[in-house]
């Protein structure tokens, strides 16, 4: 096992907001300047056709799909089709109306509004931590470095069950619950707002943080905590690559100054590396707004809704009860989520795109 | 002293949390190779001698089987569609000047932000109207939609190895004589050979552990493993030996592939971004 991260194959590293690799992005889509002879035009519609005829049957129309259908009343055992005027059962605004003062919808929202909060923070953090002390180690780098991206490669899914073993509440099967029990740490922990149960339901009980208004249901933590385990890696490797790219003179200089090694951190290192966290907070905000598989493995939402996420809920309303005609409101619920995606994620979108003044 | 002091407990901790970091896997490798009543009475004190394949034996006989063949089916043919349907409109991104370009790219790019869920919805009753939803021809439905939320990335991907080709090798092969799908063929595809694999293992990755997809589109005898081990996994049925030798059975080609391709992994995601 190998990885070469001290030489990133691309010298400026995870570059897509990069200024640097601005020029190379750019080269991309704006390069055919060059070669754009009298053949470009024809000759690049035919090698793009075959790929957005598939990307239009299979995206574009869907999509379309999906949107215009939010405003019919339909199911999936009568589905709604355009061109059939017998199952179209005009709902208007309703489904958006129906969604938008479901308690349901809104519980999935706080619950998707914690992960939005709490899993950006806990993949930036540790990852961050992590890809520093692995820098600084030099000597076995690469073994320490494998054993954070690995869990990358592991499905969502099996994370869910794997980590599903962690919390089990048998004592003699669950990690977590045998170290808590070796200890004697298992009852009830009020500190203010906070009511931990460590009593070992963590995926079913394992109680809630009092916002006063609002109760956050600590099982969602649970899951997070998960999620973040898996998708730590991607962080790791994004800063190990900005940390490749910095000058070893920045650093050394900075000790000569007299900066400790926390302050060399804190001044010189997490400066340089604040466009890969950019990344990573991005990357991670549109993961955690996604979510399905681990919540459907881990705890199909439940107890009853207190885990309960929007990327849960289009996939409850349309397939989970096939006979109720609620397949548009599931769509509503998609279509007002990736609403939410495309406003959050548009920056990072664009920082894809190659620049208009190169063209 | 004080640096050495500070080395050690660098070394310490990173050693701690990666010991950390392997629980949830160390725990399911156990459970799995370990007779249940040893599970049940605290799996870590398991002697080698218990140490038995049976659970792996018991889960593939009770039906994860069925799912293996699916699994690569889907996986490897959206790999390759996604890769000759890709490379061909990539070299167009990179190389190549035509209108609607930049709307093209970047309605391509919207798969990267969007969640698949906006897609789901009327995805089946779609399939089935192209007569894509029954049989065998459910593996080129959810293969050819995998290659469409995937085409974002392919192309995003690919078109940034193409572009890193130098054009005076495309010029001499120009004045040769030689078409674009001759320069596609024969001077760029053999240069950006590493990125075309590391966007197949990202690709297969990706592929092979979507649950979402296979468990709404295909019917039962066309699911992959992650919708096996989702309907192993139910917490009324106590069967923890299956759900652990499932899961490793899930973890493992992905796992492999990461394993003996590293490197181009992870050069991969340096390109930026990643599917989530």
């Amino acid at each position: 096992m190998t990885t070469s991260l001290k030489k990133p194959p691309r010298a400026s590293g995870p570059g897509s907001f990069g200024d640097r690799r601005g020029g190379g992005r750019a080269r991309t889509v704006s390069g055919g300047t060059r070669t754009a002879g009298k053949t470009g035009g024809r000759t690049g519609y035919a090698f793009v056709t075959p790929l957005m005829a598939v990307f239009a049957l299979f995206y574009l129309w869907p999509v379309l799909q999906s949107v215009m259908s939010s405003f019919f009343t339909w199911g999936l055992l009568r589905p709604w089709n355009l061109f059939d005027r017998s199952t179209w059962q005009f709902a208007g605004l309703a489904n958006y109306r129906h969604t938008l003062s479901d308690p349901d919808f809104w519980h999935a929202g706080a619950n998707s509004l914690l992960w939005l909060v709490l899993f950006p923070l806990l993949v930036v953090g540790i990852s961050l931590v992590v890809a520093v002390a692995i820098w600084h180690a030099r000597r076995w780098s690469v073994v320490f470095r494998t054993v954070f991206v690995l869990p990358m490669t592991i499905s969502l899914a099996a994370a869910g069950v794997i980590w599903s073993f962690v919390y089990n509440p048998d004592a003699h099967i669950g990690v977590l619950n045998a170290v808590l029990k070796a200890l004697h740490l298992q009852g009830t922990l009020d500190v203010g707002p906070l009511h931990l149960k460590t009593t070992g339901q963590w995926l079913a009980d394992p109680g809630t943080l009092n916002l006063g208004f609002y109760d956050i249901r600590l099982v969602n933590v649970f899951v997070i905590i998960a999620a973040a385990w898996a998708f730590a890696g991607y962080g790791v490797i994004t800063f190990s690559a900005g940390l490749a790219s910095l000058p070893q003179e920045l650093v050394d200089s900075a000790r000569v100054d007299g900066c400790r090694p926390l302050q060399v951190v804190r001044h010189v290192i997490v400066p340089h590396l604040r466009q890969p966290m950019r990344i990573v907070f991005v990357v991670s905000v549109i993961f955690a707004l996604r979510t399905f598989d681990i919540v459907y493995v881990m705890t199909s939402g439940g107890p009853g809704t207190d885990s309960t996420v929007l990327g849960l809920l289009p996939w409850q309303e349309a397939f989970a009860f096939l006979t109720s005609p609620q397949a548009g409101q599931g769509a509503a619920v998609a279509v007002l989520m990736s609403a939410v995606l495309i406003a959050l994620g548009f920056p990072y979108l664009k920082s894809m795109l190659p620049r208009k003044e190169s063209r | 002293m004080r640096k050495r002091l500070t080395v050690t407990a660098l070394y310490g901790s990173l050693t701690a949390a990666s010991l950390v970091w392997m629980v949830p896997v160390v725990t399911a490798l156990a459970i799995s190779v370990l007779p249940i009543g040893q599970t049940r009475s605290g799996w870590w004190h398991g002697g080698l001698s218990q140490l038995t394949l049976a659970n792996y034996r018991d889960a593939w006989s009770q039906g994860l089987s069925l799912y293996v063949a699916p699994s690569f089916v889907i996986t490897l043919g959206s790999v390759l569609v996604s890769l000759l349907l890709g490379a061909l409109a990539s070299y167009a991104f990179a190389r190549l000047e035509f209108r609607f370009k930049r709307l093209a790219y970047f309605l391509l790019l919207t798969t990267m932000i969007v969640p698949v869920q906006i897609i789901l919805i009327p995805l089946l009753p779609w399939l089935r109207l192209l007569g894509l939803a029954q049989g065998d021809l459910q593996y080129l439905g959810i293969i050819l939609v995998h290659t469409a939320f995937g085409a974002g990335w392919a192309v995003f991907m690919m078109s940034a190895f193409f572009a890193d080709v130098p054009e005076e090798l495309l010029e001499a092969a120009r004045l040769d004589g030689a078409s674009h799908l001759g320069q596609l063929r024969y001077v760029v595809l053999p240069l950006a050979l590493p990125g075309l694999v590391s966007f197949a293992i990202i690709d297969f990755v990706f592929v092979w552990n979507d649950l979402l997809l296979g468990l709404t589109l295909l019917d039962r005898d066309h699911q992959p493993l992650t919708v096996g081990l989702a309907n192993l996994q139910s917490p009324h049925l106590a069967q923890e030996n299956l759900v652990s030798a499932g899961s490793i059975m899930v973890v493992l080609p992905p796992l492999l592939l990461f394993i003996a391709l590293n490197r181009f992994y992870v050069r991969g995601l340096f390109a930026g971004g990643v599917k989530g």
